[in-house]
């Protein structure tokens, strides 16, 4: 029940994006479609469990006074090894996610859990923290994503789902950077009064 | 006795009938002769275009203060004149959802998102005509019509401005609004600077400058008539309602800058005219007498109206001359709305009596 | 004293133990990487050369040219460039065009385009495979229609009819339909004398 605790507050509870506004950067860069934002959001839960994961083995063995150099080796290590083995074996997502690979390892979730969380707590909790904290960063980047790519491009994971005089001239701002913020910062609005609500 | 010393918050009102409402009523009624005389340059579409986004931007304010549990407040005129200046801001080819949108984004997120009236960092008009350009970007920029005076008998002898009538111009020149033509003649200057001079020469001619004040020329619709906005903006400084600062230091900032800068030879080698056709065309006339001086989005002081007005003159000048857009008003202006409350701060005047620090 | 020499024994013996690991994935991957980029530009080459099916890569080597140092836009370019060009053979070993990549920078970007020229010195294809320009304007240069004007020009109608030339430029997006017409013409013109040349 506590396990299950750990994993699912990444959703809505604390989720990272919404409720925690850390890692902006990717969110605002690389949610102008669906497609972008899974590759995003997935290739930084892989980085997020596994920095997660070697921290909490290590968490005793390393002095306190040089843990976050070498929570940042860990976490570059494992960001370079997403981005080689992108390179090689998706290069097509590789190509669009490009300049913000390397950019996850100064996510401020990665090193935000590992200094909050698996610093401090066994490796499973960490295991299911980096999971939950990392797919609900991925479905903040979605939902992001799908709002944007659909206004904006008329189209969902590259599917046309708006009609076609829509897409011909569609809602641009929405697919620039100025709709990401203003996107982004209604939906915290909404999730604002939602929590308010209850 | 008593009644000179009431202690209250800014903005002290001198004038009993300075209400928000009085004010932007009179705002309206000064926007009317721009708005007679876009409909004599460019027909009843312009009217009707005007009428979509006044309708979409009172509804909008209606609907989000009802949802936000906050006094309705739509007859206080302020959404009206948020819908005219957008309407103002598009070109007459416009489709008919492109004002509405405008609209609904200029009050949503322009202006209530932050609290409603008084409360916006910038014009809510000018945010949403940048949402549309910035969405819309062929729709806003392109299509540009031509004028045709609705009463064509009466002005027969104005034909609307053509600079592709000198001979030997290439189509680059043949540009719809005459800013469009001054990007076009300093990139045609580059490859051939006397047939660039022969144009520009045109462009300053009293004849044009002259079209170009009444109005006979393509471009959004309340920029048409300079002659009309300036009937305007004379009512509004005569109520008081509008102070000269703003307005004369932006225009006459883009007068030396653009006198300076403006020709094809280097420093100073403008004609004197130059500046006016500057002033006379784009948005320029309607952004510094209707959109600079928005009380909420300008500075208060005396001192923090010359900046706004200069720093907003030397935007738009760098725009216009250097700038990949061949208009920089609205932008200007919304740049110029971010540092309001740092120009208020910096010049906020000193306490009678009070020592230097 | 000591307590700082374990504080950097340790941190090394991570950075160690991480470069190891990442020095192998290296290994693993590298050969990958440069196999998928190669088989991307062969790729490319034969979308702008369809008849094409072996390309031959040749250099021409350009005199240095001084041109005006513009810091927004240029890189000053020193020295000789190299203008590199593929000869395209199709299966039976004969020539039957050339690609080159044109480039330039056009409204917020460098624009890349990748050029399929027949023999004849007409466009067979072009092909626009890197740009961020603005989206709805000058992105449109790398929609099939715009690349669809290019096809069968040759080197004199390459301008944009705003300069005088035959190619249609994309609307509110001038500079970056600039950008891609004139890079492809100066391409053009270095590949023309080029073949000339050997022609002699």
């Amino acid at each position: 029940m506590n396990l299950w605790k750990e994993f699912s507050k990444g959703f809505v509870k604390e989720n990272p994006v919404f409720i925690m506004a850390l890692g902006l950067c990717p969110t605002l860069a690389v949610t102008s479609s669906v497609t972008n934002a899974i590759g995003m959001g997935l290739a930084a839960t892989f980085v997020l469990t596994c920095s997660n994961v070697i921290i909490s083995l290590i968490k005793d063995l390393i002095p306190s006074k040089i843990r976050i150099p070498c929570f940042i080796v860990v976490i570059a290590s494992f960001v370079t090894i997403v981005d080689l083995v992108m390179n090689a074996y998706t290069p097509e997502v590789h190509k669009s996610l490009g300049l913000f690979i390397p950019l996850i390892v100064v996510n401020c979730i990665i090193l935000g859990r590992a200094e909050a969380f698996a610093s401090k707590n066994k490796v499973l909790p960490s295991i299911l923290d980096g999971l939950g904290m990392g797919l609900g960063f991925t479905l903040a980047l979605v939902v992001i994503g799908s709002i944007r790519e659909v206004l904006g491009a008329g189209q969902w994971l590259g599917m046309n789902v708006m009609p076609l005089a829509y897409i011909k001239s569609p809602m641009l701002v929405a697919i620039l950077a100025p709709g990401a913020f203003i996107i982004m910062g209604l939906l915290m609005g909404l999730i604002n009064i939602v929590n308010k609500g209850k | 006795m008593n009644n000179n010393l009431i202690v209250s918050a800014a903005p002290h009102l001198k004038a009993k009938n300075m209400t928000v409402k009085s004010v932007m009523w009179q705002v309206v009624l000064a926007l009317v002769p721009a708005m007679l005389a876009a409909i004599f340059f460019f027909g009843l579409r312009s009217l009707v275009l005007t009428c979509y986004a006044v309708v979409a931007a009172v509804l909008t304010e209606y609907l989000i203060q009802k949802l936000r549990g906050v006094p309705v407040t739509i007859t206080d005129g302020s959404a009206v004149v948020t819908g005219i200046l957008l309407a103002f801001n598009l070109n007459v080819a416009s489709p008919g959802w492109l004002p509405v949108i405008g609209s609904v984004f200029a009050i949503a997120i322009g202006k209530q998102v932050f609290g409603g009236l008084g409360h916006n960092i910038f014009n809510p008009a000018l945010l949403g005509r940048a949402f549309l350009l910035a969405s819309w970007p062929s729709l806003v920029t392109a299509n540009w019509t031509k004028t045709q005076p609705a009463f064509s008998l009466m002005f027969k002898s104005m034909n609307s401005l053509n600079l592709s009538s000198l001979q030997n111009v290439p189509e680059a020149i043949t540009s719809a609004t005459p800013l469009a033509a001054v990007k076009s003649v300093r990139v045609l200057a580059e490859t051939n600077p006397d047939l660039a001079q022969q144009v520009m020469d045109r462009m300053t001619s009293m004849d044009t400058i002259s079209q170009l004040f009444i109005g006979n020329i393509g471009g959004v619709i309340g920029e048409v008539s300079a002659l009309a906005l300036l009937i305007g903006a004379a009512y509004m400084a005569f109520r008081y309602i509008i102070s000269w600062r703003i307005p004369m230091s932006y225009i006459l900032t883009v007068f030396v800058l653009t006198f300076a800068f403006g020709g094809l030879g280097g420093l100073f080698s403008a004609s004197i005219m130059l500046p006016f056709y500057h002033i006379f065309s784009g948005g320029l006339i309607l952004g510094a007498f209707f959109m600079a001086t928005d009380m909420v989005t300008s500075p208060v002081t005396k001192k923090g109206m010359l900046v706004f007005g200069i720093g907003a003159g030397l935007l738009t000048a760098v725009i216009r001359l250097w700038g990949g857009y061949p208009e920089g008003v609205s932008y200007s202006i919304l740049l110029m709305n971010c540092c309001v409350p740092l120009i208020d701060r910096w010049t906020a005047p000193k306490p009678f009596g009070e020592v230097r620090k | 004293m000591n307590y700082f020499v374990k504080l950097g024994l340790v941190l090394l013996l991570i950075t160690a133990i991480a470069s190891g690991i990442l020095a192998f994935v290296n290994g693993l991957t590298s050969e990958k990487i440069k196999a998928n980029k190669l088989v991307a530009e062969q790729e490319a080459r034969k979308e702008v050369l369809s008849e094409a099916s072996r390309f031959e890569k040749q250099t021409v080597t350009l005199p240095a040219v001084e041109t005006e140092p513009n810091p927004l836009k240029n890189k000053v370019e020193a020295g000789p460039r190299q203008f590199i060009y593929y000869l395209g053979y199709n299966d039976e070993s004969a020539i039957v065009g050339y690609t080159f990549v044109a480039s330039q920078y056009g409204y917020s970007s460098e624009v890349k385009t990748m050029v399929g020229v027949n023999l004849d010195m007409s466009i067979a294809r072009i092909k626009v495979i890197e740009q961020s320009e603005t989206p709805g304007l000058g992105a449109n240069a790398a929609t099939a229609d715009f690349q669809g004007r290019f096809v069968d020009m040759n080197q004199e109608q390459l301008q944009v009819d705003k300069d005088g030339g035959a190619i249609k430029s994309l609307t509110g997006a001038t500079i970056t339909s600039r950008a891609v017409t004139n890079s492809i013409a100066e391409g053009m013109k270095i590949l023309a004398d080029a073949m000339t040349e050997e022609g002699k």
